[in-house]
Formats: structure tokens, sequence, C-alpha cells
């Protein structure tokens, strides 16, 4: 059975295609101003370069802020749900989630089953998410991308200490006055980062494995700050960003 | 005789309707900010006692006299009374609770025109020895000050006259809150909210004919709906200010079939023993009511009634709606979660404020919650 999850997001919409326990193919395009139409757009685009019809599929769930705008989708699951079946799926051990999106981050704990037994979501505040690094980003003129490599060359990361975008990037702005190096601004952003989430963990409690996902687990630098402030070692998912919309698949074959 | 929809009309819009009484029967109305507010003393007077919750305008002029920490409630209901939208008030009354609103009431003691001002000390600790006495010696002396500021003695028939319409609707709206943990579907979310805020507001007599009817047409119904198999939820918190939130309920799969709430069980939990003297009678309620996280009755003694109130409407779990910097809420929220925990009650926390609401982010913490559960 072909089933597809489609996950949109508030930065990339996101598809994904599983059969029967194997990953068909994976796409990623930005949302955009449409969701209804990046919904569309994703679903169809990851079904063509798959090289698969739309009549091969049986099931379609959507995840994500945008769920409710894909409107071919069999059902909807909220996107906390779905990263724990895609986590689950990706290494049933896993008991610990750590989601960081464009304009979320969430903290999950599953059970022994794969089932969520709770979670905890940051507020409507960008701090600690993809958007606050692309904001940051351009503050300090680097691509995202070479974020992560960057800040592992640090060798004294800056001090942030606000957790607010705004006054956070003012800070940054800041310490390039001073004449802070770039590095070390980085990875002080990481480590603001590491410190809020590890906060949003100790709520949910943290059981080993612990498995990263989501757009931002494609940064080694936030992994690292991480790690080290939870004293532990974090498996990045091999399918970070699309770990939701492989989670909606999944949903959708138990449909 | 009023509806629901009509009450929905008058929650939504209160200064014509109250406007309206004071220019049509010269009534007097009285504001007050929370449950503690002896509405039974100030009805007595011949006043109406008005809950005013906070601002559907943007906060401008109370950001110059409150921190940035203060609720939005405190801070809306400012922003009301110095944008000239509260002039109807005849007076306000401030009971002693929290820290925001004993400030709310300084600032307006300097900073608004002069109308009659009352703030009633009540005692933190209503269960000792001495809090009894004190309670009824600060309503005696709030009813002495409401005498001299309205012109107006308040008798003892008075005052037995008001107990015993505040006991009737009490009483209905008791039976409306077990109608609605009994068979849910009888009662939109939305709708129990617009009552239980018109009871805050509507003429009492004509509320509690109004109720009186709306509960008898309400329970005539019950056998022609079917029951529903959505999870129940209890909302446990301050005030709801909002009812959009009994949708987000609804669409999650959840359903509200009680709750913790000022704008709910607080409001009209205990009933005033009526063979007492009625400011001893309306002490005593006081200190065997449901707690506010302000009061003290016990050190667990809100925890105990979040876990009965599960109990008694056979909830799956538990919305905790927190008023963003309410601190006595704030307080009182880790123990009451664990104490959930330990009776294996699930519970889910959501922060909100007065006025904005990061709604997706609310539907999806409701849906995955309900999914869980």
């Amino acid at each position: 059975m072909i089933t597809v999850g489609i996950d949109i997001g508030s930065i990339t919409a996101k598809a994904a295609i599983v059969e029967d326990g194997k990953i068909l193919g994976t796409k990623v395009i930005f949302t955009g101003y449409n969701a209804e139409a990046a919904g569309l757009k994703v679903y169809e685009e990851a079904l063509s370069e798959a090289g698969f019809d739309a009549t091969a599929v049986s099931k379609i769930v959507s995840t994500g802020y945008g769920r409710n705008s894909v409107k071919f989708a069999d059902r909807a699951f909220t996107e906390i749900l779905a990263h724990a079946a895609g986590a689950h799926f990706v290494n049933q051990k896993v008991r610990t989630i750590i989601d960081i999106g464009g304009q979320d981050s969430k903290a999950i704990s599953l059970d022994e089953a794969g089932k969520v037994k709770n979670f905890v979501m940051n507020d409507k505040c960008a701090a600690g998410t993809g958007r606050f690094l692309e904001v940051m980003a351009r503050a300090l003129e680097v691509n995202l991308d070479e974020f992560g490599a960057m800040s592992l060359k640090s060798q004294k990361p800056a001090k942030i200490s606000s957790l607010c975008t705004v006054f956070a990037e003012s800070e940054v702005i800041s310490l390039i006055a001073r004449g802070e190096h770039r590095t070390e601004i980085i990875a002080g952003i990481h480590e603001s980062i590491a410190a809020r989430v590890s906060a949003m963990l100790a709520r949910v409690g943290v059981v080993e494995p612990v498995m990263i996902t989501g757009g931002v687990a494609q940064n080694e630098g936030v992994v690292h700050a991480l790690e080290k402030k939870l004293g532990l070692k974090i498996e990045v998912s091999p399918w970070a960003q699309v770990n939701g919309a492989i989670g909606a698949a999944v949903l959708a074959a138990t449909l | 005789m009023y509806s629901i929809a009509s009450f929905r009309d008058i929650v939504d819009q209160p200064y014509p309707y109250l406007q309206n009484l004071k220019n049509l029967q010269g009534k007097k109305i009285v504001g007050t900010v929370c449950t503690y507010a002896p509405e039974e003393i100030i009805h007595a007077a011949g006043a109406l006692p008005v809950r005013l919750f906070g601002s559907d305008s943007a906060i401008h002029r109370a950001e110059l006299h409150l921190q940035s920490y203060c609720c939005s409630l405190v801070r809306g209901i400012l922003e009301e009374a110095l944008t000239d939208r509260l002039d109807f008030l005849d007076g306000m009354v401030f009971p002693h609770t929290c820290d925001s609103i004993q400030r709310l009431s300084d600032v307006w003691r300097i900073n608004l025109k002069k109308t009659f001002h009352a703030d009633v000390v009540l005692p933190v600790k209503l269960t000792t020895a001495g809090a009894r006495q004190y309670l009824i010696d600060v309503l005696d002396r709030f009813k002495a000050d409401l005498e001299r500021q309205l012109g107006r003695e308040i008798t003892h028939d008075d005052l037995a006259r008001s107990v015993k319409l505040y006991n009737q609707i009490r009483l209905l709206l008791q039976r409306l809150y077990r109608l609605r943990c009994d068979h849910p579907e009888v009662l939109d979310g939305r709708d129990y909210h617009t009552i239980i805020r018109a009871a805050m507001i509507v003429e009492r007599e004509i509320f509690l004919e109004s109720l009186t009817t709306i509960v008898a047409d309400l329970e005539k119904t019950v056998m022609q709906t079917k029951p529903s198999h959505l999870k129940r939820l209890v909302i446990c918190g301050g005030i709801c200010t909002h009812p959009d939130i009994y949708e987000a309920i609804a669409e999650a799969g959840g359903v509200a079939v009680g709750d913790d709430l000022c704008t709910g069980q607080r409001y009209f939990d205990g009933i005033i023993d009526e063979a007492l003297p009625p400011v001893e009678a309306i002490a005593g309620r006081y200190i065997r009511r449901a707690v506010c996280p302000a009061k003290h009755t016990g050190i667990t003694s809100r925890g105990e009634n979040i876990i009965r109130t599960v109990r008694q409407c056979r909830a799956d779990g538990v919305v905790f709606l927190l008023l963003k910097f309410c601190d006595p809420h704030a307080f009182d929220y880790p123990y009451m979660r664990e104490m959930l925990e330990r009776e294996n009650i699930p519970s889910l926390l959501l922060e909100m404020e007065d006025q904005s609401q990061a709604a997706g982010q609310v539907q999806t913490r409701l849906e995955t919650f309900v999914q869980i559960l």
C-alpha cells in the first residue's frame, strides 16, 4: 500500500511517499503565502519525481500548521503526532523527540510503543526556532547552511541572554559592534537555542534515546550545543526536515 | 425575559445595556473585578453589581500605569476606565485577592474620577478561628460604606431578599452545570460561557426568570439528543474570556463537561444559609466555597477540588487555561498537575492572554492532547 504524508510547515512544505515501511521519495519546497497551493504542488512534484501516478496512492494524511488547507488529504493529524510516528518509524527505541521547525519547537516524550505520552510546545514566539536562526544569519551575513560547521570551530561562545528573537538580534548586533568573532556569536546563538529547548525537555522529562527532528536538526551546531547542555548523545533523524511528512505517511497506512 | 441569544448580545456589548438601565431606571451600577466581591450586599443596596472583564481595544493608557508583567485582564479593565468607557459606573469594588487587583485599585483611586471606591480587605486564610469574625466585620463595614455612599439604608429584609435571590440563581446555575456534565451535547460550550457571563451583568431578577425557562427547556431536550462519545475535559483556571476555546475543543474532538473557573464553578459554588443573619451567612459561604488560588483553605484544597470535579464529571483529562502573568494560578499549577498525575489524570497547560492568541498553536496542542487521551 502506497501512502503519502504532506507536512505544511511555516517555512517549507514537505511530502513523503511510503510503501510498506519503505520510503520511496521525499520533496521539500517553500510554503510561501498560499499553503493550499503549496500542499498540492509538493504532492505532485514528489509523485512525479518518484515516478508514481496519483492513482497508485491509497491514503493521504496532512500535518503541520497548514494541515487543514490540504483539502485532498484523507485526514489531518497534528505535527506532534506526525513527528512521533516518523521518529518511531526510523528508530523504534526512541523515547524523546526534540522537533525544531520554522516557527515551533517541541519536546515530545513517547512510551515504549511509540505513543505520545506528553509534549511541550513553545509559545507564540519565534525564539529558538528556524525563523530565529534565519534572522540571525541575516544579521551576521552568513549563509544559514554554514552556521553549523562555523559554530563547531568556536573556542569561547558569546553569551546571548535574550530569548526573544527581536532582543537577541539587537544583542547580536551589539556583539558585532564590539568586534566579537562570527564563529563565537554563532556558537552563542546555538547555545541560547539549546538552553531554551532543554528547559522544555525538562518539563516532559528526558528518557534516552533522544532524537532530533525538524529542519533545524540539519544544523550540527544546534545538535552539538544541545548534546553539551544535556550531557547525552542525540540521534539526528536521517530525515530531519521530512520526518513529519514521513510520520504522516506512516499514520496514513493505519487509517 | 431573555433568551441565550439576547444574553450573548449583552455579554458582547454590555455597556449600552448598562447605560440604558441607568438612563431609563436610574439604576446604580457598581463594577466588580472578582468572585469575592460581595454581590449580595451591593444588590441589597439597590445597585447592580457588574463584573468587569478586559478590553477589546489596544492597550495604550494603561501601559503608563502598570508594569508589563500585570495580566491582560487588569490592564484591559484599567484601559477601559482610562478611556472613559466605564463612565456609567457609580462605584467600584475591589476585593483583596491578587496583587495586581490591589494595585489596580490604587491606580484607580488616584487617577479616575471620584466615584464610590471600596477595597474589601478579606482575610487570605479563610479557615482560622479569627477569619470568620474578621470576614463578618469586613462585610459589615463594606455595608456601612455602601449605605453612606449610595445614600440608602440596607435593611435586614433587603439583605435577606438578595440572599434568597442569589441562592436561587446559584442553585439554577448548579443545575445547569450538572446538566452539562451529564449531557454535554444539549448545551454548546459557548452558550454555557454566555450564561455565566450574563449572570454577572444582567439584572439579577430578570436573569433568574430567564434562566429558569432556559434550564427547563434544556432539560426537556435531553431525551431528544444522542449521547456524545467525545473526550470529556474539565477546564481549570481563572477567568475564561475566550469562548472560542470551546469551539477549538470541539474541533479537536473533545467537550468541556466541567470547570474550576471564576467564570464557572467558583461563581456559583456554595449556597448561603438563609436561617442565619445575612452578613454572617454570606461570610459563611465564602469560607465553604471552592477556593481561588489567592485565598487559602488548606494546602491542597484546590487540587482536591479539581480531582473531585474530574471524578464527578467522569472527565478524561484537564485543560489548564491560565491567563499569562497570573501568578496565583501559575504558582498553583505545578502541585495541581502533580496531584492529577498521581491519580493518572492527564492534563494540558494553555497560557493565554485576554485578547491575542495564537489560534493555530492552541488548536495543535488541544488536538494532540485529545488524541493521546
